[in-house]
């Protein structure tokens, strides 16, 4: 093969990877909003009922929490003012270094309680159970550490005694009505075992007694430019996938699962460095091996809000672990992958996961260097080059711009006009840097996961604005 | 190779200059459709909110129950406000009861809402339908009872079950009559509305066709239908148990009967029930034999507190705490017999629980 051969064929290779991931988002986008019409119309008559009685299914909460000190109370007290009939919270301590249990018994009058507890699913060992003598649906776990999220949200499964479990983030934040939400594709079908909700990203936003008090951007640009990436990530992406029970990942910050399917999968797998992608993907598995009809379902309502990363390490940290998730959790699951019953998972979903999600950063960074060689070789012609430029730029911000229009036409978070013309200029400007660099860390969570490098936890640095609240709250 | 080569890469960028010129003329309609719909939202708020200016003490005065407010002169109903002006009042109208509601009738005659309605009935539109559907319901307007008993198997859900509750609104007796046999074919309309919905006719009217309905059905229609039995009539609630209790060994069908276990009557039956194969029939027997067991039941009770079934276990440690006849004493000496490790643990949850421990 020429030199001239091999760069033309490069640019097919790039062309077809360039057409096919942008259909693909296209196709999401239409289905997405048409999805979120539909639901939007529905919901408007469960709004209306707004009726709760013994007929809901009881949730139990599982929050695993590690060295969660500065939030964990606040945390706590709004999680116990859920809007719902009958649930029940569970606090995993999961060996904190510093007083995250201390500050829950104070807080809430824990006892020592002894709990005969089934161990169901694999997590290290429990040293105690504690019940609060003033709220009778409060329990905290104190366990050793584990190592991971998944094993702390484990401990807590363990304890579960109601048929539905949602496993929260110590630190999110919940909309009050956030579980009378996500439950309701269990009362419509009976065969849902998983359901996911929107995640929106709190930085910015004014927090009081763990509730949201006022919607807000972020003056971070960093954070700022992951509100538009989660309004496509959550309204397009994950709307588009559920109609077709294609739904992989349901975020590890706010999910409800049907407890014995969860129990029957074996809970959170500790090993897992994407384990809330690695259950979907596990629970998929398992349906189809036992042949069984189910649904996995998103729900679009905005029921959780979490801190995004505001510096470029946390970032970056982040997106190299998402990325290795990635490819670690489709490889736990490789048999999915050839299953031919699979359906839309092994035929659709996974495909494109695979092309353009787990391998796109390869096709994307070696376009990068492929111009910038090319461009230094004088071998580029740059009028079609700049053309080329234009379009994607041009799908890109067209994506964003149908994702803040679908975001208007449902739940207008962002009443203000100068937050929407934010939102604009964000969906312009992070074309610009911001979609390189995640292209180029994306890569090498890719190289991480395929020298088989062990995942090490990073702390992440809490947003000003959340932290100080949340501090604010606790002095007083 | 040679297939990549021939192509004509002119021909491409072509296709792509077009291309960006389609994205940029639809990411341009997709901003000006985002910045109308913000400025309709805007306006919509304004409208609405002088639209509840106008009408909010007209309809407090209803609900508070003066006949007076009623004869006033209404606020003109303009074009736009049409469907809030029904939607407020059906809101107000489920939130009254007694002479307050005879009052909201008499305003929405005044203020021309049951026309409204009536036109609405027509519209192709199912937000609309159902919206004319409930105010029909709560003007009882018997004389659109027959369009609203074709609308009840509507295959829209909400349609449908706004049908059944605005027929019961209507003819009380007659929607009673035809909706319960429903309850179990319409799976999909929500638990909540037909709880609701049953609650609202009262326990006297729906005891008899709910008892006709259940005996009626097979085993998974009786067990669906018993979860709304709980809002009969307790003497006909108990005897339709007693003899499900009696006739019937489906898991289910025990399991949802169980449930509603209120007296002592049967209770040989129940206790026998705690051998039975199903774990959440032995879980429910042992939950009702800690409220109505004697102390022949006890050694019954012991016998599960090593059930291979968490729940099982727990509930029958909690049925033995809670035996009347057992004080603290005869707990302790009963926790330490227990050679089943199992058997003790969830005594000692039982008890602390119990604030016994």
């Amino acid at each position: 093969m020429t030199l001239q051969e091999f760069v033309l064929a490069g640019q097919w290779i790039f062309l077809a990877y360039f057409v096919g991931i942008n259909l693909g988002y296209l196709l999401q986008n239409v289905v997405a909003a048409h999805g979120i019409r539909r639901y939007l119309q529905t919901a408007e008559q469960y709004e209306a009922e707004n009726v709760f009685s013994a007929l809901d299914i009881p949730v139990s909460v599982v929050v695993p929490a590690y060295n969660e000190s500065a939030s964990i109370i606040q945390s706590v007290r709004a999680m116990l003012q859920l809007e719902y009939p009958q649930y029940e919270l569970i606090v995993v301590n999961d060996g904190s270094s510093d007083d995250t249990l201390e500050k829950l018994i104070d807080a809430f009058d824990m006892r020592e309680f002894p709990e005969a507890y089934r161990a169901r699913v694999e997590c290290a060992p429990v040293q105690g159970v504690y019940r609060s003598t003033r709220i009778s649906n409060l329990r905290v776990v104190d366990k050793e550490n584990g190592g991971s999220k998944a094993d702390a949200s484990n401990a807590g499964i363990n304890m579960c005694r109601y048929p539905l479990v949602c496993v929260v983030d110590a630190d999110s934040v919940l909309q009050p009505d956030s579980l009378r939400r996500v439950v309701r594709p269990f009362l419509e079908d009976p065969t849902t075992v998983a359901v996911g909700g929107t995640v929106r990203i709190a930085n910015g936003c004014t927090v009081k007694q763990g509730f949201l008090e006022k919607i807000g951007l972020p003056s971070n640009f960093l954070a700022l430019v992951q509100v538009v990436e989660y309004l496509r990530a959550f309204l397009f992406g994950r709307m588009g996938w559920s109609p077709i029970n294609g739904l992989l990942i349901i975020s590890g910050a706010f999910g409800l699962f049907h407890k014995e399917t969860l129990v029957e999968a074996g809970g959170y797998n500790p090993k897992a460095v994407g384990e809330d992608m690695e259950l979907v993907l596990r629970l998929h598995r398992l349906m189809k091996e036992k042949q069984r009809p189910y649904r996995i379902t998103f729900v679009p309502d905005p029921v959780c809000w979490t801190d995004a990363p505001e510096n470029l390490r946390d970032l970056k940290g982040q997106r190299v672990r998402w990325q290795h998730g990635l490819g670690q959790a489709l490889m736990l699951n490789k048999s999915l992958i050839t299953n031919p019953r699979g359906g839309a998972v092994t035929w659709v979903a996974i495909p494109f996961y695979m092309i353009f999600e787990l391998f796109g950063p390869i096709i994307e960074v070696a376009g990068y260097l492929f111009i910038i060689i090319c461009g230094i070789m004088g071998w580029l012609a740059w009028p079609e080059a700049l053309i080329f430029l234009g379009l994607a730029i041009g799908l890109g911000v067209m994506l964003s711009t149908s994702a803040i229009m679908l975001e208007e036409l449902s739940f207008h978070m962002y009443p203000r006009f100068k937050q929407l013309a934010l939102l604009y200029l964000i969906a312009i400007v992070e074309n610009f840097g911001f979609r390189q660099l995640t292209a180029i860390w994306r890569f090498q969570g890719l190289v991480r996961w395929l020298r088989g490098t062990e995942h090490k936890w990073e702390t992440i640095t809490r947003s000003a604005s959340l932290a100080e609240t949340r501090q604010i709250q606790l002095k007083k | 190779m040679e297939w990549l080569l021939r192509s004509d890469f002119d021909t491409l960028t072509t296709i792509a200059l077009w291309s960006i010129a389609a994205v940029l003329a639809t990411t341009v309609i997709l901003f000006v459709y985002t910045v109308g719909l913000r400025l309709a939202t805007i306006s919509e708020g304004q409208r609405r909110r002088q639209f509840l200016d106008r009408w909010r003490d007209v309809f407090a005065m209803s609900m508070l129950g003066w006949a007076s407010a009623a004869r006033q002169p209404v606020p003109r109903v303009r074009r736009s406000d049409r469907i809030d002006l029904l939607e407020e009042w059906n809101r107000a109208r489920s939130m009254v009861d007694g002479a307050a509601v005879d009052h909201l009738i008499e305003l929405a005659h005044h203020a021309g809402i049951p026309e409204l309605a009536l036109r609405l009935l027509d519209s192709h539109r199912i937000q609309s339908k159902i919206l004319a559907v409930q105010t029909i319901g709560h003007l009882r307007l018997s004389a659109q009872r027959d369009a609203v008993r074709i609308l009840l198997d509507h295959e829209n859900t909400a349609l449908s079950i706004t049908s059944a509750s605005a027929i019961v609104d209507i003819d009380p007796d007659f929607g009673i009559s035809i909706v319960v046999p429903m309850i179990n074919e319409r799976r999909d309309w929500p638990k909540t509305r037909v709880s609701v919905l049953l609650r609202q006719a009262g326990s006297a009217r729906i005891s008899e066709p709910m008892y006709r309905a259940i005996r009626a059905e097979d085993d998974e229609g009786k067990t669906y239908l018993l979860q709304f039995a709980r809002l009969m009539e307790s003497e006909i609630l108990d005897a339709l148990v007693g003899d499900l209790l009696r006739e019937s060994n489906d898991p289910g069908v025990l399991n949802a009967a169980l449930k509603l276990v209120s007296g002592f009557a049967g209770v040989p039956r129940i206790a026998s029930l705690t051998q039975h194969d199903a774990w959440f029939v032995r879980m429910q027997a042992a939950k009702v034999l800690g409220r109505v067991g004697q102390e022949e039941h006890l050694s019954l009770l012991e016998s599960l507190l090593d059930d291979r079934e968490w729940w099982v276990r727990y509930r029958a440690a909690q049925a033995i705490t809670s035996l009347p006849f057992l004080g603290p004493n005869d707990l302790r000496k009963l926790q330490l017999r227990q050679k089943d490790r199992y058997a003790a643990d969830i005594l000692q949850q039982s008890f602390a629980e119990a604030g016994l421990a």
